[in-house]
Formats: structure tokens, C-alpha cells, sequence
């Protein structure tokens, strides 16, 4: 049932909180095309913001494969994003200590297999544990990531970062200097107002051409694996692992192998970062990024993939709104940690009121055919059922 | 130069110490490791920053401290107290949780804490009004560098956990919260106000914290994210103590404050030792001193996850 072919019928299918969700959306595209034609909003820098939601909803889908299905509590999300943005920048830019001048598509294989080998080596020791240190030991083992890209400056360059990153596209036929020949296109849709797309529009455009279709993969294949006979049992070890256990899955192994999806989807964000950014640093590592993340997983639903898709967008939001805020010359303090606040208080409030998030997932988890072919009522009563049809 | 290392790892220790004894006490006795302890640590430093304000250069001088000072610690160690009984009261309190949901609540919380504090101050650095001292001079033969400041940090340390060990094992509340922390359930039904346990358990590890930030502040700087950058190092001394035992956390935190401040004596380790070339070193400096905890931490919850003084797991 199709939003656009039957809207009543696909609202009135709809949960009171998908609702709400799909309210607050409209209303919000809706302001934002209205700061689009107004020229509040530059339409470059919207594109930049869309690729920061793409971003976020990469790594929330991460996070979601290793919290959301199997209950692992990983505090070292921006160790992973970190990894890629800087396996990736390693690779390709012109600045690099080490390999350098690769095409980026090598940055990216690169950046792909490093996460794998570190949740490899981070997962070893902390997937045995219990579910809260497994908490604490990954949030040390993200600072030591941190520390090591930090103070390893013959690899990384240090605190000074790596720049000149080439675009996403550099090498490819076509694409590469596709934002470079598109003409520049000047639009007039309100009296006053004055649009431009120019290279920086098309450039950006590119970006969220890629980030879309890592968002769109990852969810295809987490939602195909999460449905699968594999994600039953991630869920069964997220519900109960003694049970999981008990029916004979060996569940160190698809807790690794979880731990290891969500960490590559994670770098894949990393990755787009590293391009849509040019540049990288070890500030990009900081445990805040961790905790973005999880509000993001947490408030959209945990469990929930469009959740998280929602919550990478919320996130994005919060970031960028309280930098908008920043401009406003009279609020009298500081707005940066407006922004921590917010972050603060969202997880408490979350965790008090609402721990299931917004979007919990129900219907997604399901084939939909085992939904649509379920009868409404059972075609026989139970006792009839027991007693073979006879009713004395 | 070891000697120095020694002197100043015991100063940093004794910080360590006031903090993970309270962590250990909130997660055997509220069954959660609490991530907002850090910022709790924050909180008791500005509340002495804003005192200090006040009663500045009140009374006379106590080892290069004004007696003011020792009010701000008083005033430090409640508002951390205060601050810790009112989130447990308006937080969670009321929460029907699990001890992975009281976790990343507690997250949210710091966050709430280093904001407000981030408003009220600002993201700089910023120091208490007192005046930087000189070492002391009579240890400076030894190659001691410690100003009485420090000496201030390391006595006042152990008054306190000398006040804790004294409650914690002759008072009627001492003996009441080691029967809760060994088995809440079982200390529940022998008629012990588990909840009241609970809420003093709040103040004494909240209000070690807010001791432990205050000197933290005089022993380095003041700064919103001061108590979160300890954090781990915190939990890595609860952990190697062992998690719900008291001395086990005194312990831990003595081990990891000495190995943070003992990491350069690895890059000279060949001058140190007998029997093996000058040349010798481990080459860890003392930029990975953190890291180096946080991987002991990791091999003590993998090979013995009950730490050093912790009974079964």
C-alpha cells in the first residue's frame, strides 16, 4: 500500500506515533523548501546537511545491527567512523604520510577492511563479557584507537590532520568533473529571491548521490538480513542468551559477525565523511559522536532501521539547528552546549518515558506476506480444533 | 627521578582513590555503572570554584591553602552530594529499569551536568585564586618535586578515607551498606530501610566525588570536561579493584593513579634497572599513560572480571 496511490488508506494503516513522525516530517520539508524559495536556506549547504543525515543514518544503522538485534552496548562507534574517514583519507589524499594518490574507490576498500580487522580485534576480547563492561571496555578501547591517531603522527599526522582529500568521484569517467561542465542555473521563484547552482550545488548533489546509495544498500541488506533466519537468532541473543544458548547457537560467533557488520556500515559513514568533509582530524574520534549516535538509535526505536533513519535525521537537526542558533545575537548564553544539553536531556527523557523510542519496530521485523495472508479470525474455534470438529 | 614519579603518582592516586571509591559504592549498591560520576566530580570543583570566590582569602594559611579553601571543599563535596540526591530522586528513582537502561540514562545526565556547567563558565580552562607554590625545598635533594599543595591533595585524601573505613565498619549505616552490597535482597527481608541505604550510599560516593574534583582542580585546572576525561581512568581502578569493594576501588585507584604517573619510567628503564643495557626501553610514552590503563582494564575484566578484592562474580 502506497503512500502516493491510496494516502488515506495508507494513513489511516498507520500507528499513532508513525503519525506523528510522518506529520513532523511533512511539516519539516515543508519548512524547509519554504527556506529553499526564500533564500534563507542555500541550497548547497541543504545538500550538505542532507548528506550529514545520510551520514548519521549510516552509522545509526550500525549501531542498530549491534544494539538494536543483539543488545551488544558498543561505546566505540566514533572509533569506527573515526577508522574509515581516516582509512579512506589515508589512501587517497594528497597530503597523506603513507600511501597516498590512491583512486578513492581503493580508500574505500581499504578503510572497509581496517574496520573489519579492528572489530575483529576489539570484539575478541570484549564480546564474553557482560553487557555493561562490555560498555566500559569499548569506550577504552575507542580512546586508544583515539590516542594512537592522535599521537602516531608518521601514520596519521597527528593533531594536524590529513587534508587535500579528493572528492568521492576523482578518477572516475564521467563523474569526476561532472559539476564542473553542468551549466550554472539561476532561478527567480520569489520576487527578491535569487537561487544559484553552480558547481558547488552540482558537486554537492554528487555527494548526496552517494550517501543516498549507501544508505539505500546498507538498509536493503540489513533489512534482507535482519528478516532471515540469522536475524531471528540475533534477536533471540538480544532478548535472552541463556535461551539463544539453550537451543544450541553458538552465539559468540553471531555476536562477531553482527559486531562486525554494524562496524563496517559504520566506517561507511566514516567514509563518505572523510569525502564530503576533504578533510580529517583526530577530533573526528571524539566519544561525543558515540553518544549522537546512540540518541539517534535510541530515539527512533531500537530494533527499528527506518528508526534510525529518523533519528540520523533528528540528530542533524539538533547539530545544525544550535549552530543556526548561534546567530541570534540575543539569547544571552553560550548555544554550543545548548547542543550537549539537548543530547542530555533527550536520552534522559528517552530512557524515563519512552525507552522503546518512537518508531519501536513492529510490522518490519515480519515478512509482509506472513502479515496479509494471516486470517483476521481463526477459521476454527479451539475447542473445535481439540475436539476434531465435534461440539457436544 | 623515580622518586618524583612516586611522589607525584600518589598525588594523582589519592584523586583517583576519592573518585572510584564512590563509583565502586553506587554500582554494587544501585546496580549500575554510573557514567555521570565523572561530571559529579565537575560539579563539586565548581561549587568550590564559585565558594572560593566568596571566602577567598578567609582565615589563616593551612599548607599554602587559606582556610577559605577547606570551606570550598566543605561546599564542594555537598552541592556534588545535593546534585547526586536529586537526580537519584528525580531520575531514577522512579525508573522501572535494568541495570543497561540506568547506564545509558546516566550518559544523558552527564551530558545535562557538563552543559549547565559549560553555560554558568564557559569551555576554558580556569584555576583556583590561590598562589602557585614552589616545591618544597627540603625534599628537592631527593629530586622531589612536590609543593605543599600536593601534600594538601595526599592528607586530606586519607582523612577521608580514614572517615570512610571508621563508618564503614564500626557505624550501624557502615554495616548496613555492606550487607546491602553483598546481598541487597537478603538485607531487604533481615529489616535493613534498603532505600535509605541507598540514598546515603548516593551522598557519601557523590560527595567523595565532589572532594576528588576539587582537588583535581588544584592539582590541574578547571574545565567542563575535567571529570569526564577521568572517568575512564576511574572505572579502570573500580574495575582492577574489583567492582562493590571499597578497599578494592582504594586499592585500584592507587595502582592506576602510580602506573598513569609511572609511564615515563618505562622509556628509562635501562638507567633504572640492574643487569640489563642503558639502552633498555619500552617504547610507550607517556602520551599513551591513559591508554595503558584502559588496557589493563580490559585484560583484568577478561582474564579475572572480579578484580583484585572483589568476592565471586
Amino acid at each position: 500500500m502506497s503512500a502516493l496511490s491510496d494516502p488515506r488508506g495508507y494513513w489511516a494503516d498507520l500507528t499513532t506515533p508513525e503519525r506523528g513522525v510522518v506529520a513532523a516530517i511533512t511539516a519539516f520539508a515543508v519548512l524547509l523548501v519554504l527556506g529553499l524559495l526564500t533564500g534563507a536556506l542555500a541550497p548547497a549547504y541543504f545538500l550538505y546537511l542532507v548528506g550529514l543525515a545520510g551520514m548519521y543514518a549510516l552509522l545509526s544503522f550500525g549501531l542498530n545491527s549491534q544494539w538494536g538485534f543483539t543488545g551488544l552496548i558498543n561505546f566505540s562507534v566514533a572509533a569506527f567512523f573515526g577508522l574509515g574517514a581516516y582509512g579512506t583519507a589515508l589512501m587517497s589524499a594528497s597530503s597523506s604520510p603513507i600511501a597516498g594518490q590512491f583512486l578513492p574507490i581503493f580508500g574505500l576498500v581499504a578503510a572497509l577492511v581496517l574496520a573489519a580487522i579492528l572489530a575483529v580485534a576489539i570484539g575478541i576480547p570484549t564480546l564474553r563479557l557482560r553487557a555493561d563492561y562490555l560498555a566500559i571496555a569499548s569506550l577504552g578501547l575507542a580512546e586508544v584507537v583515539r590516542l594512537i591517531v592522535l599521537n602516531e603522527r608518521e601514520v596519521t599526522n597527528g593533531s594536524a590532520g590529513v587534508r587535500g582529500i579528493p572528492t568521492f568521484f576523482e578518477g572516475w569517467p564521467v563523474l569526476e568533473t561532472l559539476p564542473q561542465q553542468l551549466p550554472g542555473i539561476f532561478l527567480q521563484p520569489l520576487p527578491g529571491t535569487r537561487l544559484v547552482f553552480e558547481e558547488p550545488f552540482w558537486s554537492a548533489l554528487l555527494n548526496v548521490v552517494v550517501v543516498v546509495t549507501f544508505v539505500a544498500g546498507s538498509y536493503a541488506i540489513l533489512r534482507r538480513a535482519h528478516r532471515s533466519p540469522w536475524g531471528r537468532v540475533l534477536r533471540t541473543i538480544r532478548g535472552d542468551e541463556d535461551l539463544a544458548r539453550a537451543l544450541g547457537k553458538h552465539t559468540y560467533r553471531y555476536k562477531m559477525q553482527s559486531f562486525v557488520l554494524g562496524s563496517i556500515i559504520m566506517a561507511l559513514a566514516g567514509v563518505f565523511y572523510a569525502h564530503l568533509n576533504l578533510y580529517v582530524s583526530p577530533s573526528d574520534l571524539d566519544p561525543v559522536t558515540t553518544f549522537y549516535v546512540w540518541v539517534a538509535v535510541i530515539l527512533g526505536g531500537s530494533g527499528s532501521n527506518r528508526g534510525a533513519l529518523f533519528g540520523g535525521i533528528v540528530i542533524v537537526t539538533i547539530r545544525e539547528g544550535t549552530r543556526f542558533l548561534n546567530s541570534f545575537e540575543w539569547i544571552p548564553v553560550d548555544v554550543a552546549p545548548l547542543r550537549i544539553l539537548l543530547i542530555g536531556v533527550l536520552i534522559v527523557v528517552l530512557m524515563r518515558y519512552r525507552p522503546q523510542g518512537i518508531l519501536p519496530p513492529q510490522r518490519e521485523l515480519i515478512w509482509p506476506s506472513v502479515v496479509d495472508e494471516a486470517p483476521d479470525q481463526p477459521t476454527s474455534g479451539v475447542r473445535e480444533a481439540r475436539t476434531g470438529g465435534k461440539d457436544d | 627521578m623515580v622518586l618524583d614519579y612516586l611522589a607525584s603518582g600518589l598525588v594523582f592516586s589519592s584523586i583517583i582513590v576519592l573518585g572510584s571509591i564512590g563509583l565502586s559504592l553506587i554500582y554494587s549498591i544501585a546496580n549500575f555503572a554510573n557514567f555521570a560520576h565523572g561530571d559529579t566530580m565537575t560539579v563539586g570543583a565548581y561549587a568550590a570554584l564559585v565558594t572560593f570566590g566568596a571566602t577567598g582569602g578567609l582565615g589563616a594559611g593551612l599548607l599554602g591553602l587559606p582556610l577559605g579553601f577547606f570551606v570550598a571543599l566543605v561546599v564542594g563535596i555537598v552541592a556534588a552530594a545535593v546534585v547526586a540526591v536529586l537526580t537519584e530522586k528525580v531520575v531514577y528513582d522512579g525508573m522501572d529499569a535494568g541495570s543497561i537502561e540506568l547506564l545509558i540514562t546516566s550518559i544523558g545526565i552527564a551530558f545535562v551536568y557538563r552543559a549547565i556547567i559549560q553555560m554558568g563558565f564557559g569551555a576554558d580552562f580556569t584555576r583556583y585564586d590561590v598562589q602557585t607554590l614552589r616545591p618544597i625545598e627540603a625534599l628537592l635533594p631527593y629530586g622531589i618535586r612536590v609543593t605543599q599543595h600536593d601534600v594538601a591533595i595526599v592528607v586530606t585524601a586519607f582523612v577521608l578515607v580514614g572517615g570512610l573505613h571508621t563508618l564503614l565498619q564500626y557505624s550501624d549505616l557502615g554495616r548496613k551498606m555492606r550487607a546491602m552490597a553483598d546481598n541487597p535482597d537478603l538485607a531487604r527481608v533481615s529489616g535493613i530501610r534498603t532505600d535509605r541505604v541507598k540514598l546515603w550510599t548516593w551522598i557519601i560516593g557523590a560527595g567523595l566525588a565532589g572532594s576528588g574534583g576539587v582537588f583535581l582542580g588544584l592539582y590541574n585546572q578547571l574545565s567542563p570536561r575535567m571529570g569526564f576525561n577521568l572517568l575512564l581512568l576511574i572505572f579502570a581502578a573500580v574495575i582492577l579493584g574489583g567492582i562493590g569493594s571499597v578497599y578494592g576501588a582504594m586499592l585500584g585507584g592507587f595502582l592506576i593513579g602510580m602506573i598513569n604517573q609511572l609511564t615515563p619510567v618505562l622509556g628509562q628503564l635501562g638507567e633504572l634497572l640492574p643487569l640489563v643495557p642503558d639502552t633498555f626501553a619500552i617504547p610507550i610514552g607517556i602520551e599513551y599513560a591513559n591508554a595503558i590503563a584502559f588496557v589493563i582494564m580490559v585484560a583484568v575484566l577478561l582474564v579475572r572480571p572480579r578484580g583484585i578484592a572483589g568476592e565471586g562474580a
